[in-house]
């Protein structure tokens, strides 16, 4: 190529590269009034919006209630709710339990303890969009204030307890709001666990109930189970009221194992160490001899066995009953089963709900008992045990699989699930139980068993100091360390028996649950101190 | 064990004369020496040897069909219910609770060798049951309980006791 070519070319080349920068520029000029075009209309479409929103004060996240200022405003409980409240506008404070978007508009299902009731939010003159889309996203278990209409529905809402209204909000406030991820959902919570197995949903195991028991506790079976437990320890107090018996205190903080020393907490105490107590048995007895007559007592009994078992826990309430008799100490027995069946009667007459919020989980044979109880001897179970097969000793203990095979014996027998077996063995009881009168192998003594599980052990107690010296030594106990308790019997003593129950066992066995953990609030084993 | 089972049967048979058994083998399988020719050997031809001499044939099935079944379950006897694992126990139980669901006897409509032999088998097997577990093979308990009746079949092997009422209901507990 000559030069004045390759200047041409150049030009030319130039000229080319003009061209295409200029299509190039061209092109980004475009582009950029796009953009600018579609940033403009946004703008607009926001402006629009938020001009759009009517309802901006009508919905939205509340100051946290820090006692501002005093509202003259009555809240309404959902279970009030009914088609008697129709038409009228009303405030309510309650989680969401569910909340759906469809559309222009959004269902909610709002909850309070065991009931639940449907809302819903519609885009129309009295909620924008942005409202509608508030509502839909509020998380689960927040706590929010509604002011909504109650509004008569035809079709009944199966899947609420208020089935006949549903809520037409007018105003909603989260007041607390729920952290977007919950540890455990509640509907997985309350599935029964053949139902996940089905069909294939998720249920939750226990460990992670119990490990975040806030959550699992708003569920509706723990709510049942523990109004059901509040309504056994009610029973429990007015039965004995009305029998005349007074409710004491004793000490949990003790200086000696009451019952037998392997299994007892010890504690700090100050320079020396104490214990803490297995059971009131030895106050409720000086209680005895210091003229109370009848008492009783519910308080926290502390166990320190290391037994991972469906019915053991570290520590459980204890509802204790110690009275005088006269003569005999089946007066004592008749006492004592006559309270249960009272509580018994007192749950099913007025748990109904409870019972059967429970069973809907967890489904169990309705809890049988006769009036008045079925008591049979030691020697009558045994026999019916070895008629079924089983070899056991005259002076042998019950082991728990015979326990539960003769729970079962005397159901099919006697159609009843709490029965007392009376004259247990001597030597497998306490020392401070009274020997049999008539059969020095025998004793005194009695327990009580809820679907073949034993939940009380009770007897007649030794009243008298040389007797309980005796019976002490035999089973080679340091007499020293029971100094005032024996003590206690030397001024004048009346005979007297009684026996204690574990409130949580008892739930347990009423409603057919086969874990004492569901029992118990607020657990403690061998591997569990929180929460 | 197998030498007791033969005895038992020979007290049942009626046979006046017992036979002096020897075993071989390190599962002491029983020999009976014969005069008339070879030793028999097993307890199946044992057994079936000395109903013969009996002239009880009846006991090895009145038919064709039965005779095949019970010679069917005396095999099923030597072979997988002796020695039987652990594991192996559920599946037998199982497996013969569905067989006994419409029958009485083991083959035919008669008490059988069949019976007299699943019957000293099964017997260490059930002795360990618990209650919950009899009402669970029902049909196999039933059955069993039957046999133990029999004059001259279960001594002297302990009695099984077995109760007339189911007390486990059908909803599991």
């Amino acid at each position: 190529m000559t030069k004045e070519e390759a200047q041409g070319a150049a030009e030319e080349e130039q000229q080319a590269q003009s061209k295409k920068g200029l299509k190039k520029q061209q092109k980004e000029a475009e582009k950029a009034a796009k953009k600018a075009e579609k940033q403009a209309k946004l703008a607009d479409e926001q402006q629009s919006t938020e001009e759009d929103d009517f309802a901006k004060d009508r919905y939205g996240v509340s100051a946290m209630i820090q006692s501002q200022q005093k509202l003259d405003r009555v809240l309404v409980r959902i279970q009030d709710l009914s088609p008697e409240k129709a038409d009228q506008l009303i405030w309510l404070r309650a989680r969401v339990h569910t909340s759906r978007a469809k559309g222009k508009q959004c269902f909610l299902v709002l909850r309070q303890q065991q009931f639940n009731v449907q809302a819903l939010v519609a885009v129309g003159d009295r909620a924008s969009k942005q409202m509608v889309k508030f509502a839909a996203n509020i998380t689960k278990e927040s706590i929010i204030d509604v002011e909504a209409f109650v509004r008569k529905v035809e079709q009944k809402i199966e899947s609420c307890s208020q089935q006949d209204v549903e809520l037409h909000i007018e105003r909603i406030f989260v007041i607390s709001q729920a952290e977007p991820r919950l540890p455990l959902q509640l509907e997985d919570a309350v599935r029964p666990d053949g139902e996940g197995e089905e069909e294939g949903r998720a249920t939750v195991n226990q460990d992670t109930k119990l490990d975040n028991r806030v959550i699992d506790l708003r569920t509706t079976t723990s709510q049942a189970i523990f109004r059901l437990q509040s309504g056994v320890c009610l029973l429990f107090r007015d039965t004995l009221t009305k029998k005349g018996f007074v409710e004491i205190q004793t000490p949990k903080i003790i200086s000696a194992a009451s019952e037998g020393g392997a299994n007892v907490f010890t504690v700090s105490y100050f320079k020396t160490s104490a214990y803490l107590a297995q059971s009131p048995q030895l106050y409720k007895q000086m209680c005895i001899c210091a003229d109370f007559d009848k008492v009783f007592c519910v308080g926290p009994v502390f166990r320190a066995e290391d037994s991972n078992t469906h019915r053991h826990l570290t520590e459980f309430v204890g509802l204790d009953i110690e009275m005088a008799f006269s003569y005999h100490y089946h007066e004592v027995i008749d006492s004592i089963t006559d309270t249960m069946v009272q509580i018994f009667k007192g749950l099913r007459d007025n748990f109904q709900t409870e019972i059967q919020m429970v069973n809907k989980q967890f489904p169990s044979e309705p809890f049988k008992f006769l009036e008045p109880t079925l008591r049979l001897e030691y020697t009558e179970g045994l026999a019916m045990l070895h008629e079924a097969g089983v070899e056991m000793g005259d002076e042998e203990d019950l082991s728990t699989p015979n326990e539960k095979l003769l729970g079962r014996l005397v159901k099919e027998k006697y159609d009843t699930d709490f029965y007392v077996l009376d004259k247990y063995p001597l030597a497998v009881r306490p020392f401070y139980t009274m020997p049999d009168p008539n059969n020095p192998k025998y004793s005194n003594s009695y327990d009580m068993f809820m679907r073949g599980e034993e939940i009380l052990s009770g007897a007649q107690r030794v009243h008298d100091a040389q007797l309980l010296t005796d019976r002490a030594v035999h089973h080679q106990i340091d007499l020293e360390k029971i100094k005032a308790y024996i003590d206690s019997f030397r001024y004048g003593a009346p005979p007297h028996g009684g026996g204690g129950i574990g409130l949580e066992r008892v739930c347990m066995l009423y409603l057919g649950l086969h874990n004492i953990r569901q029992t118990s609030m607020f657990p403690r084993d061998p591997k569990r101190l929180t929460p | 064990m197998a030498l007791r089972e033969l005895s038992s049967l020979e007290k049942y048979l009626g046979l006046k004369k017992p036979n002096k058994y020897s075993t071989q083998g390190d599962k002491k399988v029983p020999v009976l020496q014969n005069v008339n020719g070879p030793p028999l050997v097993g307890l199946v031809t044992v057994a079936c040897h000395l109903v013969r001499e009996a002239k009880r044939p009846e006991l090895l099935g009145d038919c064709a069909e039965s005779r095949a079944v019970v010679q069917q379950w005396l095999e099923y006897r030597v072979t997988k219910l002796d020695g039987c694992t652990r594991e192996d126990v559920k599946t037998i139980l199982k497996d013969l609770n569905l067989y006994l669901q419409d029958k009485v006897y083991m083959a035919g409509n008669r008490f059988t060798l069949a019976d007299t032999f699943m019957f000293y088998g099964i017997h260490p097997l059930i002795v360990d049951l618990a209650v919950q577990e009899k009402e669970q093979y029902v049909n196999v308990t039933r059955w069993f309980d039957h046999i133990q009746h029999y004059p001259g079949i279960r001594h002297p092997l302990p009695p099984v006791v077995v109760l007339r009422n189911k007390i486990y209901s059908s909803k599991h507990h």
